[in-house]
């Protein structure tokens, strides 16, 4: 693992070295409860085929993010996580995909008031941004792990808002914004004309009963009615589910989007012409990406470009909890 | 501004030798592109390299996941809205690095593309472009992203002291080598030094009219002049030319396609004697021929016989001159052996041995007709009058194998002796030879012209005689003879060739881009150059020889009495057609010969009275009288048959 400095004044300071990289620190997890959800197509969830022809927008802009955090040390039992955030927007034109905007942030978390004060003070004078974790997290070191997770969270919430709504407020008339992930907590992004939240993960569940086996049993080419989600995030949008890839034979999940746009009739009108436009989406594969079945080819390329510019002391080694040589 | 990246893994890692660099997909760079890169730590550290390999990929796990994508169908993977991201990725081979101590791997820096100056500087052609007496020449423009920079080969390893030959392959047609020849024949001259003396050229033509047009303006469009320009050298014909060329077996006849009127009279004949031939006697007779004792006859011919006043013996004294005074002093010989019944040995040589001797010199005249005359007359090339930058055209192409290795032998032999003794005329000679797979194989049988060409490849640079040669088929080639060439040059190759041993130290891509070399494109390797470099040259400014032949069509054979005259008056231009002819009627062919070969070896003032005087009184036939029969004396009347 690479020496940082500030790292290395608080070690100096009298912070034990360390280098664990939780298994939640890659990506980003979603409530799985039951929210509910309001019709606003038909009376029934309704399975229907995408027939009629896909959008074609002139430009796409692809926006995702990524988050790294680790464990770099401990002042007594306190851990000391350095993390990372960044998100990107790769603009599509032509078939190719540049980079348009990025932001990143490199932090260290950790419960400041748990700290002896050597290590504090050596840490408040390194200049790195600091956040703090309450005392209430001190104790057996996973609770502060968790906390920290979600500040990672919250951080690379923001870093995607600050890379989206900006290129949202000023998208050409032509042009769609996709977004990898909801659009409802941004209100800016919610409320957009030509913003498209693509949710790869189920954790949050809309329906039951048929209703629940009519949107998770979809059969590919076809979506769900356009419904609209209870208490997701803080802004209204419509949603849908869109079978990308057959399902039989893998797992009820597999090639299954949830697509969110802004809470607009139009959204509804749209739906068939985005699901079949994100049908056409899968085409590169984006292999070798385990996720390929609902991770879109130029999401999977915004997210190597982020992956490619982070630290890669924060990428979990393979051999780090082996116990370390003499040199 | 950069245009890539060095990248280094552990699976190809960047080494002093080589290094690996990315590029934008839309590049200039391509095989053969030099290209600098800059250490981003210091400075003062600067690596040169030149791309050997390319490589793309893309983000692609497995072909088969594009099939799944693309549900099996080819035309649906092109309608993907997105293109996969790929990479250039290349592989160069290091020229030079700065600084040269301590060689360390090439940095993990950006690449440039080279410039004038990198490439000067890459090539390690500062060391003989700069300073008091530089002894560049130029060769080519290496091209690459819209940059032209001129390559010079250093003429102390074109031409010797201290490497010199330079040998040129590639497939007849498309390799331009005999071009590619002519215009470095014209950068030499331009450009050879003055400081290393005077420079002239021998060109043998061993096929068509390739080199029969040398004197005149060949056709040159907008780019090649401005190459030349570029290259710093005058696109203009060579302004000193001499054409050698034998005589038909007709012996008046030039066998050259140089025949047309107007360029016929440039043409010398190259025509040898006894004394020529008796040189290089075993150019002319195989081993079968010649054993030790003919061999040691032959010498005892040449030592105590040719060209000087000789007692047979036998009471009869000759002045062996010619192949008819030879044959005299033969059939001397072996009558006065007959006659005298002393045995079978004539001066410790056995008959049998003389006969031999006899009868393989004697098939040399008829075998060499054209080339060897049996009556002493000798045109040859201006031994130790070579003019400065004269380029000497010897035309062999349609001379048959025998007489094309006598002329090599002797024209090489001659060429080392004066250069040995320093009495030629200029310090440097270079010998252009074509088809060396037919004339230094290197699986064929042991010839003269070989051991000629091995021995110009290993000794000509201590004596200023560099051997440019051609082939098509370097594999092919007497080891030595390639091995000694300091400078190689490839033009499109062969693949069959391209996958012979010679060619491993070529990466694939080098290999393929020479397999589709375009015209006017070589690879050259020079003693300067740490890696092969890819040069573009100009047309050569002479005429080509398919077009010098449409321009300057052949001309007929003319009859016997019309080509005497063409002859005569091509020595004395105020003699009369008419008054040559009635000279020569009726005459006896090799009486006129003889005549015009006497003129043309004395060249005396009055041609017309001493061509006369050479042909001698007209003798007229004596009339055979009719005989009666004589009756026999006593026929037999009985006689039943």
């Amino acid at each position: 693992m690479a020496r940082l400095a500030w790292l290395d004044a608080a070690l100096a300071a009298g912070a034990v070295p360390a280098s664990y990289v939780p298994d939640a620190s890659g990506g980003r997890s979603e409530a799985e409860e039951l929210t509910g959800a309001d019709l606003v197509e038909g009376s029934e969830l309704a399975v229907r085929p995408l027939g009629t022809e896909p959008l074609v927008p002139s430009a796409v802009t692809f926006i995702d993010g990524i988050q790294r955090w680790a464990v770099v040390g401990y002042d007594g039992v306190v851990p000391i996580i350095s993390a990372y955030v960044a998100a990107a927007a790769r603009r599509r034109k032509g078939g190719r995909l540049q980079t348009v905007a990025e932001r990143s942030r490199r932090v260290v978390i950790t419960a400041v008031d748990g700290l002896s004060d050597n290590v504090r003070d050596a840490l408040q004078r390194s200049g790195e941004e600091l956040i703090t974790l309450k005392d209430e997290v001190l104790g057996q070191p996973g609770r502060a792990l968790t906390a920290a997770g979600i500040q990672v969270e919250r951080l690379r919430d923001a870093v995607e808002r600050a890379v989206a709504e900006p290129l949202a407020e000023r998208l050409p008339a032509d042009e769609w914004l996709v977004i990898d992930g909801i659009l409802s907590n941004s209100a800016v992004l919610a409320r957009h004309a030509r913003t498209l939240g693509v949710i790869k993960s189920h954790g949050a569940q809309y329906f039951s009963g048929d209703d629940l086996k009519r949107a998770l049993t979809l059969p590919q080419g076809h979506r769900t009615s356009v419904f609209q989600p209870h208490r997701h995030g803080s802004q209204a949008v419509y949603s849908w589910y869109v079978r990308i890839w057959p399902w039989e034979g893998h797992d009820l999940l597999y090639g299954l989007l949830r697509l969110e746009a802004r809470a607009h009739r139009d959204s509804i009108g749209l739906a068939d012409a985005l699901g079949s436009w994100l049908l056409n989406e899968r085409k590169p594969l984006s292999t070798p990406d385990a996720r390929f079945d609902r991770l879109l080819y130029p999401i999977h390329d915004v997210e190597t470009y982020l992956r490619s510019r982070a630290p890669q002391y924060l990428v979990a080694d393979p051999g780090s909890r082996l116990p370390r040589t003499g040199t | 501004m950069s245009v890539g990246r060095v990248v280094a893994t552990e699976l190809k890692p960047a080494t002093p030798h080589q290094f690996h660099f990315w590029t934008a997909r839309d590049t200039s760079i391509g095989i053969g592109s030099i290209v600098r890169v800059e250490d981003p730590a210091d400075a003062a550290r600067v690596v040169f390299g030149v791309v050997t390999d390319a490589f793309a990929y893309s983000d692609l796990a497995t072909p088969l996941h594009d099939v799944v994508s693309a549900d099996g169908d080819p035309d649906r993977a092109s309608t993907a809205p997105t293109i996969r991201q790929e990479i250039r990725l290349w592989t160069a081979a290091v020229l030079r690095q700065f600084p040269e101590d301590p060689l360390q791997p090439v940095p993990l820096g950006r690449v440039l593309v080279a410039s004038d100056a990198d490439v000067a500087s890459a090539l390690r052609m500062d060391a003989y472009l700069t300073g008091a007496e530089p002894t560049g020449i130029p060769v080519g423009l290496y091209t690459s992203g819209g940059l032209e920079a001129p390559v010079y080969l250093d003429s102390d390893f074109l031409l010797g002291p201290e490497a010199a030959h330079l040998n040129i392959s590639g497939i007849s047609g498309l390799a331009t080598k005999t071009s590619a020849v002519e215009f470095l024949i014209s950068s030499i001259f331009q450009h050879f030094p003055t400081h290393r003396g005077r420079v002239a050229a021998v060109c043998f033509n061993v096929k068509g009219p390739d080199l029969c047009f040398l004197d005149r303006p060949g056709e040159l469009q907008e780019e090649d002049r401005r190459r030349y320009e570029r290259l710093g050298v005058r696109p203009e014909p060579f302004k000193r030319v001499r054409y050698y060329a034998p005589f038909k077996p007709d012996g008046v006849n030039l066998n050259t396609l140089r025949t047309h009127p107007d360029l016929v009279g440039d043409v010398e004949p190259l025509v040898w004697g006894l004394r020529e031939a008796l040189d290089f006697a075993e150019v002319l007779l195989n081993k079968d021929d010649i054993d030790a004792k003919a061999d040691a006859f032959i010498d005892f011919l040449k030592d105590r016989v040719v060209g000087q006043p000789f007692d047979d013996g036998f009471g009869n004294q000759h002045q062996v001159e010619t192949f008819a005074d030879l044959d005299a002093l033969f059939r001397a010989i072996l009558r006065g052996v007959e006659d005298s019944g002393r045995g079978d040995m004539w001066r410790t040589h056995h008959v049998a041995t003389i006969r031999k001797v006899r009868n393989r010199l004697s098939n040399i005249s008829t075998r060499c007709k054209g080339l060897v005359t049996d009556d002493g007359a000798v045109g040859d090339l201006p031994w130790g009058a070579f003019e400065d930058r004269g380029v000497y055209v010897i035309d062999v192409a349609n001379v048959d194998p025998l007489g094309q290795d006598l002329v090599f032998a002797r024209v090489v032999s001659k060429l080392r002796e004066r250069l040995e003794h320093r009495n030629l005329g200029v310090d440097v000679v270079v010998v252009f030879v074509d088809e060396l797979n037919k004339y230094a194989s290197g699986d064929g049988p042991e010839t003269h012209v070989k051991r000629m060409l091995l021995d110009i490849s290993e000794r000509g640079r201590y004596l200023g005689l560099a051997l440019f040669g051609a082939e098509q088929f370097r594999s092919q080639v007497h080891r030595r003879v390639v091995g000694n060439a300091g400078t190689q040059v490839f033009g499109r190759m062969d693949a069959d060739e391209l996958a012979t041993p010679g060619y491993q130290v070529l990466s694939p891509a080098t290999k393929i881009k020479l397999a589709t070399l375009p015209i006017g494109e070589l690879m050259i390797r020079h003693p300067h150059f740490t890696q092969p470099i890819f040069v573009r040259f100009p047309r050569p400014a002479v005429m080509r020889g398919r077009d010098g032949v449409e321009q300057f069509p052949p001309g007929e054979d003319l009859p016997f009495e019309d080509a005497i005259v063409r002859q005569l008056m091509k020595i004395d231009r105020r003699l009369k057609p008419n008054v040559l002819k009635d000279l020569v009627a009726s005459r006896e062919q090799e009486d006129v010969r003889r005549a015009l070969a006497a003129v043309r070896r004395t060249r005396p003032d009055d041609v017309l009275a001493f061509f006369r005087s050479a042909l001698g009184s007209k003798v007229a036939a004596d009339v055979p009288r009719e005989r009666r029969a004589v009756p026999p004396l006593s026929p037999i009347s009985e006689e039943p048959y």
